[in-house]
This record gives C-alpha cells, sequence and structure tokens, in this order.
C-alpha cells in the first residue's frame, strides 16, 4: 500500500464562532490530480491553508510524509508549494524578483538579499515565467505595473520554481482569458514534461469552472465545511455536483 | 440653538484662541529696550557681511556642518533600520522569540527619544567636554530612536497574508525576515530618510549654539556680538547648505543605479555602521570623562521632586506645549485663507522659510530685544518655528491635490476663500492634524531647548543643574522631561490613530 503524501484526520477549525472546517478527513497520495469543487464559503481555502500549514486546526491533526506538521524541518516543508487565491505577490519588487522568492527555500541568506538588491541571477525565474507564458518585457517591471493576469502567471511561476512535490492552487485560473486557462492548466496536470522543469506530480486545486475537470483523476466536492464526495473522476455524476451547488 | 459640533476642519482652527492668553502677557511685557537693534537685525538680512575673511569662515563652518549631520544622519539611519527591525512584531513572529523582548526595547526606545539631542549634547559636554564627536553623538542617540519609530510602524504595516505566503515557502529565516521587510525600509528611507538629513542640519546647527562647533557657533557667537551682518552671512550659509542638500538627496534614486554602485553602496554602509560602533564604544570607555558624583548620590538625593517649585516648572513646560502647539496647528490654514492669492501664498512661503531657517533659540534671543522672558515668548518662539513646518507640509499637499471640488465651487460663484475651505482644505483636515499630532511629540522635546534659553520651564533648571554638576537632579529632570514626553506621545498616538 502506498503511504499518502499528506493526510489529514478528523480536522476541525472554528473560526469566529462558525465551523469552516468540521471533521474532515483526507489522504492524498503522490501523483494525484485532485480537483476540490464547492461554492464560495465552502471551506476549500481553509482546507488549502490547513494543508500547507498556514492554519493550525483546533482539533484533528495533519501529516505530511507520515510526520506531524509541527516536527517537520524546513526542508520538508519547502516540498508544499501554494498559489493563493489573492496572489500575496511582493509590491514594490519587479516580477522576476517576485518569482526568484521560490527560491527562498533552497538557497542562503546572499541570495535573498542579492534578489532585493537586484543583482542575483535570475535565469531559472525567466525559464519558469516562460513556460507560464509570461513575455520577456514584462521581467523586470514592478508587479504593480502589470495587470491581473500576468500578475496571476507570476504567482504560479513563484510557486512552480520551488520545484515542490505537491501544489495546492486556490483557483489559479482566476483572470485567465481561455486560451492561457488551458496552457496553465496543462501545464501544471502535466504527467510528461517537455519544458525540462520540474513539476509537482501531486496536485490539489480548486475550482469553480466544471468545464476544466478535465485531466483530473480525483474530484472532492465540498459543503459548509465538510467534505460531501470524494471520487474517482470517472464516477462523478450530476447529482454530485447538486449536492453542492 | 443647535449644539456647536467639531470636525477636522473646526479642530484645525480653534487653537487660535492660544493667542488671547500669549498676546495679553506679551503686551504687559513689552518694552522698547532693544527696538533699534532689532531694526539693525532686520535691515542686516539684506546686508549681510560678504568678504574674504568671512566667506573662508563661512564655508570652514559649513564644512563642520555638513561632518556633523552627514554621519549623524547615515549612522542614525542605519540604526534606525536595525532598531526598527527589532522593534517590530514581524522580527519575533518569523524568528520565535518572546514578545516581552520587543516591548523592553521598545520602552528603551521610547525614553532615549524623549529627550532632545540637545540635552544629550549638553550631558555629554559636560562629561566629556566640547568635543567634536559629541554633536554626532548627541544626534544619533535620539534619531536612532526616532528613526526606528517610524521604520517599525512601515514594517508594522505589511500585509498578514504576504508575510503568510513568504513564510510557507520555508526558506531560512534570516532570507523570510529580509525579503518582507525590504520593500517597506526602502520606501521609508525614500520617503522619509532622505528628509531627516535635513532635519540633522538643522540639530547640528543648533547644536553649534551651545558650542558644539559648525556654523550654530559662529551663529551665536556674532550674535553675542550683536554683529548683525556677519550672523545674516551665516544664516543665508546655512539655508544655501539646506536648499543644496535637499536639490542633491532629491536626484538619489536607489532603483536606477547600477549593479556595482549598489555593491559598493551596501559594503560602504556595512563598513560604517561597523566602524562607527567600535568608535562609539571606544569613546565612550577611553575617553577621560569627567566622574560622575558617584552613584550613590543618585539614591541618597536631596532633590525634592514634588516641591513647590518643581511642578511649578513642570506645569510650565506643559503650558508651553499646549500653546505653542495650539500656535502651529492654527496659523498655517489661518494664514494661507486670509491671503488667500499668489502674492499671499509666496510671502507665506518666504517667511516660513525664515522661521524654520532661524534656530528657535536665536530666534527667542531675537524676540528678547524687545519682551520679557515669559512662557508666551518662548511659546510664540517655538510656535512660530513649527508653524513654519507645518506650514511647509499643508502648503505642498495643497498643491498636489485633486482641485475640481475647488474650481466646481467658484463657478458657482461661491467666493475664493470659502470654496478654498469647503474644496480644497476640508478634504486635507484629517492628514494635516494626524501631522499635527506627530508634531507636537517633537515640540514637547523643543520645549527644552528654549527652557535653557529663555528662562522657561524644565529646561532653565536643567541648564542650572548641569552647571553644578548635580547629576542627580539632572537625572530627576530627565525623568519628569521623559515622562512628559511619553504621555505626550500616548496621547498624540491615540489622536493620530482616530484620524486616520
Amino acid at each position: 500500500m502506498i503511504n499518502p503524501l499528506l493526510e489529514l484526520k478528523e480536522v476541525s477549525y472554528k473560526n469566529k464562532n462558525n465551523f469552516t472546517l468540521n471533521k474532515v478527513s483526507l489522504q492524498v497520495k503522490s501523483g494525484e490530480k485532485i480537483a476540490l469543487l464547492g461554492k464560495s464559503g465552502a471551506g476549500k481555502t481553509t482546507l488549502i491553508s490547513i494543508l500547507n500549514g498556514t492554519l493550525k486546526p483546533n482539533k484533528g491533526s495533519v501529516k505530511l510524509f507520515n510526520t506531524e506538521f509541527d516536527k517537520l524541518n524546513l526542508y520538508q516543508k519547502s516540498k508544499i508549494s501554494t498559489i493563493w487565491q489573492d496572489l500575496r505577490l511582493i509590491e514594490d519588487l519587479s516580477a522576476e524578483q517576485n518569482v526568484n522568492c521560490g527560491l527562498l527555500g533552497k538557497q542562503s541568506f546572499l541570495f535573498a538579499f542579492k534578489n532585493l538588491l537586484n543583482i542575483s541571477s535570475f535565469n531559472k525565474a525567466h525559464q519558469y515565467m516562460q513556460v507560464c507564458n509570461l513575455n520577456k518585457s514584462i521581467f523586470s517591471i514592478n508587479i504593480k505595473k502589470i495587470s491581473g493576469g500576468q500578475k496571476q502567471r507570476v504567482a504560479i511561476a513563484r510557486s512552480l520554481i520551488q520545484e515542490s512535490d505537491i501544489l495546492l492552487a486556490d483557483e489559479p485560473f482566476n483572470n485567465l482569458d481561455p486560451k492561457l486557462t488551458s496552457n496553465i492548466k496543462n501545464l501544471l496536470l502535466i504527467t510528461k514534461n517537455k519544458n525540462k522543469i520540474k513539476i509537482p506530480k501531486t496536485t490539489l486545486i480548486s475550482l469553480h469552472r466544471l468545464d476544466l475537470l478535465d485531466g483530473f483523476n480525483r474530484i472532492i466536492g465540498m459543503k459548509n465545511g465538510e467534505i460531501l464526495f470524494d471520487l474517482e473522476k470517472t464516477k462523478l455524476k450530476k447529482y454530485h455536483l447538486n449536492k453542492i451547488y | 440653538m443647535n449644539k456647536l459640533k467639531l470636525n477636522s476642519s473646526s479642530i484645525t482652527f480653534l487653537p487660535i484662541l492660544v493667542c488671547i492668553p500669549i498676546a495679553y502677557e506679551l503686551f504687559f511685557n513689552f518694552h522698547i529696550g532693544g527696538i533699534e537693534l532689532f531694526k539693525e537685525f532686520i535691515i542686516s538680512a539684506l546686508n549681510p557681511k560678504i568678504n574674504h575673511e568671512i566667506i573662508f569662515i563661512l564655508v570652514k563652518r559649513l564644512n563642520e556642518t555638513i561632518f556633523i549631520a552627514f554621519f549623524s544622519w547615515l549612522i542614525s539611519i542605519i540604526f534606525g533600520v536595525i532598531f526598527g527591525i527589532l522593534s517590530s512584531e514581524i522580527f519575533y513572529k518569523i524568528l520565535n522569540l518572546p514578545l516581552f523582548l520587543k516591548r523592553f526595547l521598545n520602552l528603551f526606545l521610547t525614553f532615549i527619544r524623549s529627550i532632545h539631542e540637545i540635552i544629550w549634547g549638553l550631558i555629554l559636554m559636560q562629561i566629556y567636554g566640547i568635543n567634536f564627536s559629541i554633536g554626532i553623538i548627541a544626534i544619533c542617540i535620539p534619531y536612532v530612536a526616532i528613526n526606528a519609530k517610524v521604520f517599525s510602524e512601515q514594517i508594522e504595516n505589511i500585509n498578514l497574508k504576504t508575510i503568510e505566503s513568504i513564510k510557507q515557502i520555508n526558506g531560512i529565516k534570516s532570507s523570510t525576515l529580509i525579503t518582507l521587510v525590504w520593500s517597506p525600509v526602502i520606501e521609508t528611507f525614500k520617503n522619509f530618510g532622505l528628509y531627516r538629513f535635513e532635519c540633522a542640519i538643522r540639530s547640528s546647527a543648533v547644536l553649534g549654539l551651545f558650542g558644539v562647533g559648525g556654523i550654530g557657533t559662529s551663529i551665536f557667537l556674532s550674535f553675542q556680538t550683536l554683529n548683525f551682518r556677519e550672523l545674516w552671512t551665516y544664516l543665508w550659509g546655512l539655508a544655501f547648505l539646506i536648499i543644496i542638500s535637499k536639490e542633491v538627496l532629491k536626484k538619489f534614486n536607489l532603483s536606477n543605479t547600477s549593479k556595482k554602485f549598489l555593491t559598493s553602496f551596501v559594503i560602504a554602509l556595512f563598513s560604517i555602521s561597523l566602524f562607527s560602533l567600535s568608535f562609539f564604544i571606544y569613546f565612550i570607555f577611553n575617553k577621560n570623562a569627567i566622574p560622575f558624583n558617584s552613584i550613590n548620590n543618585l539614591l541618597i538625593s536631596n532633590f525634592n521632586f514634588i516641591s513647590y517649585d518643581f511642578l511649578k516648572l513642570l506645569l510650565e513646560t506643559i503650558f508651553l506645549c499646549l500653546l505653542s502647539t495650539g500656535i502651529a496647528i492654527s496659523f498655517p490654514p489661518i494664514f494661507i485663507l486670509i491671503l488667500n492669492n499668489k502674492i499671499g501664498i509666496k510671502i507665506i512661503r518666504i517667511i516660513s522659510f525664515l522661521f524654520r531657517l532661524i534656530p528657535p533659540p536665536v530666534l527667542i534671543l531675537i524676540l528678547l530685544m524687545f519682551n520679557n522672558p515669559s512662557i508666551s515668548l518662548a511659546a510664540i518662539t517655538l510656535g512660530l518655528h513649527n508653524a513654519a513646518i507645518t506650514s511647509k507640509l499643508l502648503l505642498a499637499n495643497l498643491d498636489n491635490q485633486d482641485n475640481k471640488q475647488y474650481i466646481a465651487m467658484k463657478s458657482l460663484g461661491v467666493g475664493k476663500r470659502s470654496s478654498w475651505l469647503f474644496g480644497l482644505f476640508v478634504k486635507q483636515a484629517n492628514s494635516y492634524l494626524a501631522y499635527c499630532a506627530y508634531r507636537s511629540d517633537i515640540i514637547i522635546r523643543e520645549t527644552a531647548i528654549l527652557g535653557v534659553i529663555g528662562s522657561i520651564g524644565l529646561g532653565w533648571k536643567l541648564q542650572e543643574s548641569l552647571s553644578s554638576f548635580a547629576w542627580e537632579e539632572v537625572i530627576e529632570i530627565l525623568l519628569a522631561y521623559s515622562s512628559i514626553a511619553i504621555i505626550g506621545e500616548l496621547i498624540n498616538g491615540k489622536i493620530k490613530s482616530n484620524l486616520t
């Protein structure tokens, strides 16, 4: 039996007297491509924040590589990367400097300092930015001055450059046109890598658009902080979707 | 009759009421003994002394002032950034350190910030004698704490979500910290740090009045000999230095510099900080300090902390703060409202420049030519000097403001002054008051300088105690000053947070 990469057991998270997650149990195995569905406020973002360790559950346990989250070292923690719904890029830094921030987990303090002074190497950042369909002309532009779609792709490039094992993405296709959505989705769900860059083998992506479910092999549906269904993509029926929407 | 309702705009005008007691006291203390001298002083402004010898002294003195100002500015910025980071919550969150360390550091910084650089200068001069380094150290002590406060406030504004996202990358803690604080530090340096150089020039000039050296010493000596033409040569020289330094710093752009320059800049900053720290330690431990009367004296002090005289001086200091803050807040909007045309605004700009240029100790000595020493005289001096600073900010903000509403009101036939009041000033009132609240923190500290010169408040008592090496008294007065400043800072902090 394959050990799960990520495991949630009976996890509850209470926020201002309301349960945003209620006794959620979940196992994520290597190589899975999971789509997380649910209405706004269903608890998708909270679940992602618990999975990446940003939020600590009030009850239950979270394990990564079969180890409690609190006992993980920095190297182990850096094996999870996240694309946030609100992007969380650093304003006042350029697009390439923001992407380079994704390397902080693997580099020394000197690299961080050189990145801020704009004197570090950006070769790797450029490689990932190009894969994310970002044009060379915006590489050195301040993040405040680029469009919403470009910012979205900078955030994606920042999480991909981490070369993590697991990618958690919270509505990563916002602000993207249909062609870019398709390109980026293919990139995140890739199985054969043509670009010679490392793409996480395991992905969990929260979505609103049902037309984007192709390519995923597992679907999780959430409502009111609970998982209502967790099944293979091929077994998804219309009544499943009716339960959550 | 309707109830009186106060808003930000009306609150900026109401403090003008402080002029009633001030005018009353000034009127009864007026004398004509020095009117001729005053006339000579005014005429000399347009006829400064210019010859080979005085230009030589001017350049030499300006060099000394630049030297003191530049090094104190640079060191206080570097250590201001370091202490700013150390006193911000984000530092303790990222490094998982206990928060009581932050509170302890903040308390320490608040104490050293609450005492004006002139007082630090006077104390250090009494301990170490007159020395060039005193100027740099005296300015650095409160400036480091002031800069640390501003940098830490900006660092605290970092979005919590950005902190989470960078922490989630799980880099080493120092990399995470520097990545997060870099942008606010650089932005604060550009918006606030560069302006502090002008403050450092003014402070080194004022310290010069007390004998540290530089242009201030020449200004004071020429004033003592009533050589007003020479005095104005030095004052115009100082004005020239301030204008030039501002223009040079405006051109300083960190983002458009080459990589080589940036690397050397960082190395230079690092070397200066190491050098200054080692120099400071050498200075403290290797100079022949005049010994304290001994620590025991502080514990068995005879100084009566709650004596009538001491309480009177304390109250005088608080009154002085209130009166001068009233002037600093209300004068700029009232004068801009009255003289609301191009020529009027130009006159306001010129007069406020002069009041900023002439150091408050010199200004009070000029006013003493035709008035006896009193709280009102000190208040009008400090008030006018600070009103000159608040008016500069108000005019700059009004210039940058969108004037569509003003034009719309004028097109409806509303008078020029009413259009200015409702179309322009109303939008500025909140931020102007918030800045005035910050300014009043500085006014509290500045009362010390005028006290020393103008026989008012705790400053006068401090001067006496310092001259007689009564260190126990000095410490008690410093504690009293510090308490006033800290309470004032807390009240102003509340006002600022309500306004913004």
